[in-house]
């Protein structure tokens, strides 16, 4: 287990001040449930000797009390472990981000980016059954067991041996089995779900050509053929867990029946009627609370697996392709232009991904001089959203890139960010207001310096017609189109005065009949003040918009 | 959420069988249960009563003999739960996608693909809850509380009648506090959801967060937003498992009553001590069944609506299946083949979707060994032309080829090659996406393909990975359009329609692009390519300019 999921984990124990209420709560539960079937055979035992009511009223309240204790202490549990664990999903929601804050956006896994922070965050939740559902349980079952056999103890030491040898036994083989299943199981189970899941995308996705290939029943095929053998492995598992669950009940009776023939001897001489009633039936009750141990041994196993899975989306050590993020010195003068843009100048660079094996810019030289509008042209694929990523320090590189005659490694990275700012392929905008959106980019910005800064972009009538600032722009942007989030990332990028911008690619989900106005207007907002534009583009771009056109092939600059 | 879809059975043979097997077990387990409580209460009372045990032998033989068989018994349910869920996960799953298939692209594209894929996957496993631990509880609660109240009344009348009237308490009360609770149950949902979306929305701004300088004031954010929700969140659970509460104190009180019933008239001599100890062990047996249903309940409810999703689809696509059986397709149009010109006729072609006219009165020849452009701003109809050629929309008028009209409907057409405007690939080697659909790879076939689609010298075991993504966009948009030059360079293809075959490539390999396609076309295809960049309108021999259809029906 990586040492990033054993910390997750830890994480996820409350504290032992904030987890002994849901615990102690837990196990007089538990107490309860025992208690109350003792006490009933206890009342119906001795009610058959038929003495005075009287002597029966103790047992009478008991019962009644107990009953009532059970559905109470239940709902203090529940209630008092759900707060511990919210408490400490607080930290874990919090750790996690802190880590992910230096290796974002590219020391992340490159794959499916969006979807595998969909899974961290799911991951995340599921967290919280490390105490609700695996620690818990185990807890509340090792308590009520230790008090049943002391309580047993009291009165038939057989039967506390017996019973104690009972529940070891049965925990043991619950354990080994249901580990040695796991084991197989988990090697098997999530390729196989990984595979029948890639089936069923690349159906869905490309059904339209699969129809029109006649690919059809092949895909169906293989859809099938995936589901056969996750069917199989996600059986054999539940078969061996259903397994656990039937020995329970056989551990159950074997205690009870041993309990019977262990104390009956010692009837009439140290153990009463009623009280070898209690003596035999409370293991049943025990065994009750103890079913619960497949369970838990099953959420055991699968926070463990979430905890796992952060842990790999998130590597414990920054890659060395991943530049660290560093502050510039309190007071420190920045050693950048203090209005208007720096030269750049890249001189062999080399950029390669964190678990690449070649690099994707190898060896671009390129001058950009201040005020300059370039164009970069070339293939998906060919290094250009490399370079904006490098620009911006989310990726380290080999070679030269000189920022004013400053090397952009030897400066803070907060430096480089506040001079070059990039607008990505689809911007981010969070859900939130218009405003929002806007705020942090420039925090002391009035509503007027807002709207002033949409209309640049504009977006004027728009906002009109969204009825100002506080209209929200939905999950991811939803309520606005490609184009609208382009225009509001500019507008979010004037505000905040960057003297370099670098616009990645962005007509790409915008309709092609619009995206040449579009690359009109955002060039001519973002050039203003001599701003110096990098636009990243494949689409059409009218030449006269821009100073110079670069073309990118395979990582560097290549001939028109 | 209805306790059980009728469909379910309709749909799942291996439902149909879950609930036979899980029938004659639940009965067997009901007479197991009263066994086991019967040999247990006989035992103890037969010793405190002074009984030896070797005079009990009956009893205890009878009580492990019970305790072996519900082993082997819970063992058996436990299987057949999951066998059912296993085959009934397996026949929905492979029928959705069936039905998928049948419905066709048109009607997956107006759906989310995550969604569907989801629902398949994921969405089914939940039924895994619904077979394993809702079904068999409510089998029982069928079979067993029945038989069980019944014995209770055969022993002891006072008993059973109080069990009779606090069972329907509990489900009463659960649906009781159920309404109550339900504003504020959604409003948990929604908070713990709005919580994670929260977060998820710092995840995914968080270069954009660094690039502002913003990222690491989110810590303090995500920590006092973490705690507000908190605090609402447990407000609100104070509530929520007040449910769990009712159902617990019902079941427990309940026995605790009969309990202190029993023991008062076993006081008075009025029931015996056998009979009193083996109500009081079948007294909670009588519960167990109906407080599983509803511990179980919210469990099984998310299965429940994955698959009344996928019976949803399935319906779908029955009625599709009806329609299309019944509604029989007019053969006319333009006949006498042999002196029509040669090339792809469109006669009066119309297009709507849901009442909307993307398309109408479209008339236009292309001739063989032409490239046609299609232009047009987006929603002036391009693709769905293109759709009328694969069937996969229904339109009006009529499509003739060389003088022949064209089928309608879904399916494969052998004198067509065609890319969309996503790559549509799928997991596998380059080979096998460019020679999807055909038995076999014509090796100089794919060489050449390759080549006309600027792919020369690549590998064609490379691995494209799930939906292409071990290709960058410019890579796979070149596959997709190499598997058309593959099948157009097949002697039965006359027609190749590329749509927006470039929009991912850089000018100079878009001009290399347009070179094959001229190419192609100079051997005797028909090729329609539907474009609005330059370098591709350039090389068009006829043009055919869309303007969007906004009429509505």
């Amino acid at each position: 287990m990586r040492a990033g999921a054993r910390a997750l984990l830890r994480q996820a124990v409350p504290s032992p001040r904030r987890g002994a209420p849901g615990v102690a709560a837990g196990i007089l539960q538990a107490v309860s449930t025992v208690a109350l079937l003792a006490c009933s055979a206890y009342l119906i035992t001795r009610a058959s000797e038929q003495p005075p009511v009287l002597y029966l009223s103790m047992a009478v309240v008991g019962v009644r009390a107990f009953a009532l204790a059970k559905a109470v202490f239940r709902y203090l549990e529940r209630y008092a472990s759900h707060d511990a664990v919210f408490r400490q999903l607080s930290d874990i929601r919090v750790g996690v981000l802190a880590r992910l804050i230096p290796l974002a956006p590219d020391g992340l896994s490159r794959s499916r980016r969006g979807s595998v922070l969909s899974a961290v965050v799911d991951d995340v939740d599921d967290m919280q059954n490390v105490w609700l559902r695996a620690r818990l349980p185990l807890l509340t079952s090792a308590g009520v067991s230790l008090a049943s056999v002391v309580f047993v103890a009291f009165f038939s030491v057989p039967a506390a041996v017996w019973l104690l040898v009972s529940l070891v036994l049965c925990v043991v083989v619950s354990v080994a089995l249901s580990s040695a299943v796991a084991a197989r199981s988990d090697r098997e189970l999530s390729p196989r779900r990984a595979r029948l899941a890639d089936a069923a995308i690349d159906y869905v996705q490309s059904l339209d050509v699969l129809t029109a290939y006649g690919a059809l029943p092949a895909a169906q095929e293989r859809i099938h053929a995936a589901d056969a053998e996750l069917t199989r492995a996600q059986r054999a598992r539940a078969v061996a867990e259903s397994s656990v669950s039937a020995l329970n009940g056989l551990f159950a009776g074997a205690a009870s029946l041993g309990a019977l023939v262990l104390a009956a001897p010692a009837l009439g001489i140290t153990l009463s009627g009623p009280m070898l009633a209690v003596v035999v039936l409370v293991p049943l009750a025990v065994f009750e609370v103890v079913a619960s141990l497949p369970l838990a041994l099953a959420s055991r196993r699968s926070v463990r697996a979430s905890a796992e899975r952060i842990a790999a989306t998130i590597p414990d050590e920054r890659p060395p392709e991943i530049p660290a993020d560093s502050e510039p010195r309190q007071g420190e003068p920045s050693p950048l232009p203090a209005t208007g843009p720096a030269a750049l100048t890249l001189s062999d660079l080399r950029v390669r991904w964190p678990g690449a094996a070649s690099a994707t810019i190898d060896g671009l030289d390129l001058d950009v001089r201040p005020g300059e509008r370039v164009w970069l042209d070339g293939e998906s694929g060919s290094g250009k959203t490399t370079l904006a990523h490098t620009l911006v320090r989310f990726l380290g590189y080999e070679g030269s890139a000189r920022l004013g005659g400053h090397e952009l490694s030897a400066l803070p990275t907060r430096t480089v960010r506040e001079h070059i700012g990039l607008i990505e392929q689809t911007p981010y905008l969070f859900n939130d207001t218009i405003r929002q959106n806007l705020l942090f980019a420039r925090d002391t910005a009035d509503g007027e310096e807002l709207e002033h800064a949409l209309q640049l972009v504009g977006l004027g009538d728009w906002l009109a017609e969204r009825g100002g600032l506080d209209a929200r722009v939905g999950e991811r942007g939803a309520l606005v189109s490609g184009g609208q989030a382009q225009r509001i990332a500019l507008a979010r990028a004037l505000l905040h005065e960057f003297p370099i911008l670098v616009l990645d690619e962005p007509t790409a989900n915008v309709d092609q009949q619009h995206a040449e106005s579009l690359l009109t207007e955002l060039l001519g907002a973002a050039a203003r003040g001599g701003r110096t534009v990098i636009l990243i583009s494949h689409d059409d771009v009218p030449e006269h918009l821009v100073d110079r056109r670069l073309r990118m092939a395979s990582g560097r600059l290549a001939a028109r | 959420m209805r306790p059980l879809d009728p469909r379910l059975l309709r749909y799942a043979a291996g439902a149909r069988w879950f609930f036979a097997a899980g029938a004659v077990l639940a009965a067997l387990q009901t007479v197991l249960t009263i066994a086991f409580a019967w040999s247990l209460s006989q035992a103890i009372v037969g010793v405190v009563e002074g009984r030896s045990l070797a005079e009990l032998r009956t009893e205890i033989l009878v009580f492990a003999g019970t305790t072996i068989a519900r082993l082997v018994v819970t063992w058996a349910s436990g299987s057949v739960s999951i066998r059912g869920a296993a085959r009934v996960k397996s026949e929905l799953r492979s029928r959705l996608y069936r039905a998928i298939g049948r419905l066709g692209p048109a009607w997956s594209a107006g759906r989310s693909s995550a969604g569907l894929t989801v629902l398949g996957t994921r969405g089914l496993d939940a039924l895994d809850d619904y077979f394993g631990k809702y079904l068999p509880q409510l089998i029982l609660t069928v079979i067993a509380t029945p038989v069980i109240v019944a014995v209770m009344f055969w022993q002891d009348v006072l008993s059973g009648v109080f069990v009779v009237v606090t069972l329907p308490l509990i489900p009463v009360f659960m649906v009781l506090i159920g309404w109550a609770t339900q504003s504020v149950q959604r409003q948990q949902w929604d908070t713990l959801s709005e919580l994670s979306g929260n977060y998820l929305d710092v995840l995914g701004g968080l270069s954009t967060l660094k690039s502002f300088g913003r990222a690491e004031r989110q810590l303090t954010r995500i920590r006092v937003v973490t705690e507000r929700y908190r605090v609402a969140t447990m407000k609100v659970l104070r509530t929520t498992f007040l449910s769990g509460f009712a159902l617990e104190l019902g079941a427990s009180l309940s026995v605790a009553l009969v309990a202190v019933g029993v023991g008062m008239r076993l006081v008075a001599g009025d029931i015996g001590f056998g009979p009193a100890l083996f109500v009081l062990l079948l007294a909670p047996e009588a519960f167990l069944p109906l407080r599983n249903v509803g511990t179980n309940f919210h469990a099984a409810a998310e299965g429940v609506t994955a698959s009344e999703d996928v019976f949803a689809i399935l319906d779908e696509a029955a009625d599709a299946a009806d329609a299309t059986a019944t509604a029989v397709h007019p053969g006319g149009g333009p006949s006498s083949a042999a002196t029509a010109p040669a090339g792809l006729e469109f006669h009066d072609v119309g297009v709507s979707y849901d009442g909307t006219t993307v398309l109408s009165g479209v008339s236009a020849r292309f001739a063989p060994g032409r490239v046609g452009v299609l232009t047009g701003p987006s929603g002036s109809g391009k693709s769905s032309l293109i759709s009328t050629l694969l069937g996969t929309v229904a339109h009006d008028g009529v499509l003739t080829l060389d003088g022949s009209p064209l089928p309608s409907g879904p399916g494969e057409r052998p004198w067509l090659a065609w890319s969309g405007q996503r790559p549509g690939l799928i997991s596998g080697t380059v080979a096998d996406n460019v020679s999807l659909g055909e038995a076999s790879v014509d090796p100089d076939r794919l060489t050449r393909a390759l080549a006309l689609a600027q792919l020369d010298g690549w590998d064609a075991d490379r691995e494209c990975g799930v939906a292409g993504s071990l290709l960058s966009g410019g890579q796979a948009q070149r596959v997709a359009v190499a598997r058309a030059f593959y099948r157009a360079l097949r002697p039965e293809t006359r027609v190749l329609v590329l749509d927006e075959p470039s929009s991912a490539l850089d000018h100079e390999t878009e001009r290399r692009l347009a070179a094959s396609i001229t190419e192609l076309a100079a051997g005797g295809l028909v090729v329609i390519v539907a474009s609005h960049r330059r370098r591709l309108r350039d090389i068009a021999d006829v043009e055919l300019a869309l303007t969007p259809a906004v009429a509505k029906r």
